[in-house]
């Protein structure tokens, strides 16, 4: 069988760095490829090489056998390639169907918003949201909606390849579903799909062959049936993964560390209450808009909430800053690196002891040699280059990013380390590692309360889980039962029978 | 010595060719070549007389433009009231000096109103107001209340005063206010480079909303630097006035530079100096030499004949020029990590 797309021996460098390296690619008619490897292995730049936003490249690249080059997006959409990034290019006040006809050169010039929808339905249908209205404004849908709206988009292009980049890392479990369901229909439908993503159940969900990409080397295409997630990972990583999820140790819960009583975050229905034990790690479970990340920042200071308190050490309070919550000796990490946990466009020195400025300074002077020694304890406990230390916190990986951002507020000494999805975008590599972390530091007597929307995540890390459905408390998992069954049944449907699972649960 | 300092040109240049793109060397080429030409040529440019004029002429605008800068790079973009502040200080001053107070305390009564209204500025800025707004609003204010207490009319004390040593004194051959400037700009430098305080300026100008989460709350910061601003243009005015032993609110509207509006000015030397305008990235060094090479470019202009008309024409083309490179420069280095 021909391949419909084919690279060969293609190689990029930027500047000293060898992006990719005699990488080959290949996808036939009608197929699921994954695409898959570590932050940093090229998928990026293979993803950018096809879908014509880099030129730079030497190398074979083959559509139907015949020779291309594609200098700009434009060039490859003719020949049929279309690529869904990670940030989605939608615009937010303007109807679904306007979005879906953006570039407007298929439709008629005075096309009618009713002409406009009536177009844009078979579309709608294609992705799965034949529910959504296609006059409806775009930012009345929900993320995952969104993420459908950008691939019908797409569609309205009639490409044979369609590139998914990372379309399920903002969104909950129940709109991944969704995610993976439209990829497989239009699989059935005989287009090819490129699927780059991290979450490795997802990869053997929906991909028939995976590419694995490991330090800019290309391994030649081999079944999703050849592999099961640990020989994946091996071969991702080039080496063993010892466990992905520390071992736990035994808690003593005799007296909370952290009690948090009543606190109503303004976005839930009721208020929220929980107790976490010292060397305890606690998992909130919940899809989005669930409420658990909203308490978790209402905890931190940096939400807005009616009511509650929390108890710390005998102390009862309610943190109404992160500078009151970072001197009672809470760091909380927010979800989105970019928007509040890191300074991007400055050295990982400075961001590794940014929370911590008063700890190394006398009469408002810091004290480089004091603050160089924090910065890089901290640096080789979360394992971050100390190389790197003056380097813009931009221009890391996203996984050492996500270090950076959890390992600063090691600087403060915290008693209690609240963190929202603690490894989003973040590697195989590199989440095993910030596990381990967060294992250490609960072992060593503080405190690690997570939330997050990753199923394996919540179930591996945690040693007692809470759960929350649409800002409502539903109910406690101790460790001997959690499962991926029992938390999913809590999280998606806590108050009728569970329906079919199988669709998400392993 | 010498060798280290032929190893870090070496090094620069390689560096220069490296990181940077063929635009980058060549706009930057093309500028030193007619730098270079216009210095050659103008009639008396290379004097030592010659180069202290330009210090000094980069003073008044130098200092202003470092207390600028510490609300730029916190992020609060700039003050567009940095001339109306003086034009209320440069009043307050004169008329304290005609009505016979002493130097010490008119000086003091000038520093404290510049205080309460980079405060007052700053508290509305911290608590989110668009710093454009309420700095437009604040500078009809400051302008208003100048020109209604001067009834509009020029305020001049008589010679000898005992401000005189600010505005013409001199120590060691180098004018006061220069070595005023030198003292404010190595000052400004170390409070950024090695104060807790110039670490925050980077941190919340680098990501507000990063500076909060990690307990760093604008609030006090926008406060702080428009304090900070505000003193520095209300020190420019005092050793304006004590230069002509006069004031009038429209001083630095008209009179001032060769593109006539001070704040105008003091903007163009910050962004000469390449300071980021989203705040977080830059230095007061920067500006401080932003201020000396718009000065000197003025003055090479001003030896070869030239009217104000091109002159104003030449800190535009500076600022998009400087804009331009840095802006591109920048992006070089951080595509070679």
């Amino acid at each position: 069988m021909q391949a419909l797309l084919e690279l060969n021996g293609i190689n990029r460098s930027f500047g000293a760095i060898r992006a990719l390296e005699q990488a080959s690619f290949e996808i036939r008619e009608g197929e699921v490829m994954g695409l898959v490897g570590e932050n940093g292995a090229g998928k990026s730049t293979l993803v950018k090489i096809i879908s014509g936003f880099d030129d730079g490249y030497d190398g074979e690249f083959k559509v139907d056998g015949v020779q291309v080059r594609f200098p700009t997006p434009a060039r490859a959409e003719k020949s049929g390639i279309a690529i869904a990034q990670q940030e989605l290019s939608l615009i937010p006040a303007m109807s679904v169907a306007e979005n879906i006809f953006l570039a407007g050169d298929r439709v008629p010039l005075a096309a009618t918003r009713k002409e406009l929808a009536r177009r844009a339905r078979p579309y709608l249908e294609q992705v799965g949201i034949e529910s959504v209205d296609p006059e409806l404004a775009v930012n009345r849908l929900s993320v995952g909606e969104q993420q459908l709206v950008e691939v019908a988009r797409l569609l309205a292009r009639e490409p044979r390849v369609l590139i998914l980049d990372e379309p399920t890392a903002a969104l909950g479990e129940s709109d991944s579903a969704r995610i993976l369901a439209m990829v497989r229909k239009l699989a059935d439908s005989g287009k090819s799909i490129i699927y780059v993503s991290h979450r490795l159940d997802e990869i053997f969900k929906i991909c028939g062959r995976i590419t694995v990409l490991r330090d800019g080397h290309s391994q030649a295409p081999r079944k999703a049936s050849e592999f099961d997630v640990h020989s994946l990972v091996e071969s991702m990583l080039g080496r063993e993964l010892e466990n992905m999820f520390p071992t736990h140790t035994p808690v003593e819960r005799d007296r909370p560390l952290l009690d948090v009583r009543g606190v109503w975050p303004d976005t839930t229905v009721e208020p929220f209450n929980f107790v976490v034990y010292p060397g305890e790690i606690l998992g909130l479970a919940g899809q989005l808009g669930s409420g658990s990340g909203d308490v978790l920042a209402a905890v931190g200071g940096v939400g807005e909430t009616r009511e509650g308190t929390v108890e710390l050490e005998g102390r009862t309070f309610m943190p109404k800053s992160a500078k009151e919550a970072i001197a009672a000796g809470i760091a909380y990490c927010s979800d989105d690196r970019k928007l509040d946990g890191l300074f991007l466009g400055r050295p990982v020195r400075e961001n590794l002891t940014s929370p911590a400025i008063g700890r190394f300074s006398t009469y408002g002077l810091i004290r480089r040699v004091t603050e160089r020694a924090l910065a890089m304890s901290n640096a080789e406990k979360f394992t971050v280059d100390i190389a790197r230390m003056s380097t813009e916190a931009g221009l890391l990986s996203g996984g050492n990013q996500q270090k950076v951002a959890l390992g600063k507020w090691l600087a403060i000494e915290p008693r209690i380390i609240l963190v929202n999805e603690p490894t989003r975008g973040v590697d195989v590599g590199a989440r095993a590692e910030i596990y381990r972390k967060l294992r250490e530091f609960a072992d060593a007597g503080g405190a690690v309360v997570f939330a997050s929307t990753d199923i394996q995540e919540i179930t591996g890390l945690s040693d007692r889980i809470v759960t929350f459905y649409r800002g409502m408390q539903i109910g406690e998992i101790g460790l001997e039962d959690i499962s991926a069954a029992s938390v999913l049944e809590q999280i998606t449907h806590p108050f009728g029978p569970a329906v079919d699972l199988a669709g998400v649960a392993e | 010595m010498i060798a280290a300092a032929r190893n870090a040109a070496t090094n620069f240049v390689d560096r220069l060719v490296r990181d940077h793109s063929g635009l980058v060397v060549g706009l930057i080429a093309v500028f030193l070549a007619v730098f270079i030409a216009g210095m050659a040529t103008a009639p008396n440019f290379l004097t030592i007389f010659n180069f202290k004029t330009i210090i000094r002429d980069a003073a008044l605008v130098g200092i202003m433009a470092i207390g600028l800068t510490f609300v730029t790079l916190s992020g609060n973009f700039f003050l567009l009231s940095m001339k109306e502040t003086a034009a209320l200080s440069i009043i307050c001053f004169a008329t304290s000096m005609a009505a016979g107070n002493g130097f010490e305390i008119s000086f003091l009564l000038t520093m404290a109103i510049a205080v309460a209204v980079g405060a007052a500025q700053g508290a509305l800025i911290g608590l989110g107001g668009n710093p454009i707004i309420v700095t437009l609003g604040a500078a009809g204010l400051l302008f208003g209340l100048g020109s209604w207490w001067s009834d509009n009319l020029v305020v001049s004390f008589r010679r000898p005063h005992g401000a005189e040593w600010l505005g013409t004194g001199s120590f060691l051959g180098l004018p006061n206010i220069t070595i005023a400037f030198i003292l404010i700009a190595i000052a400004a430098e170390l409070a950024l480079r090695h104060t807790a305080f110039g670490r925050q300026v980077y941190l919340i100008g680098a990501n507000r909303a990063a500076g909060r989460a990690t307990g760093h709350e604008n609030f006090a910061m926008a406060i702080k630097v428009c304090i900070i601003a505000s003193v520095c243009s209300a020190f420019v005015a005092i050793a304006f006035s004590a230069q002509v032993s006069s004031a009038h609110v429209n001083y630095f509207s008209s009179e001032f530079g060769s593109s006539g509006d001070m704040t105008i000015m003091v903007i163009a030397t910050v962004m000469v100096g390449g300071n980021s305008i989203m705040g977080g990235y830059g230095s007061t060094l920067r500006s401080s030499l932003g201020a000396i090479f718009i000065s000197t470019v003025d003055n090479m202009m001003v030896l070869h004949g030239f009217n104000s008309g091109p002159r104003v024409l030449a800190v535009g083309l500076m600022i998009v020029f400087s804009i331009i490179v840095f802006a591109l420069a920048r992006r070089g280095a951080r595509a070679q990590e």
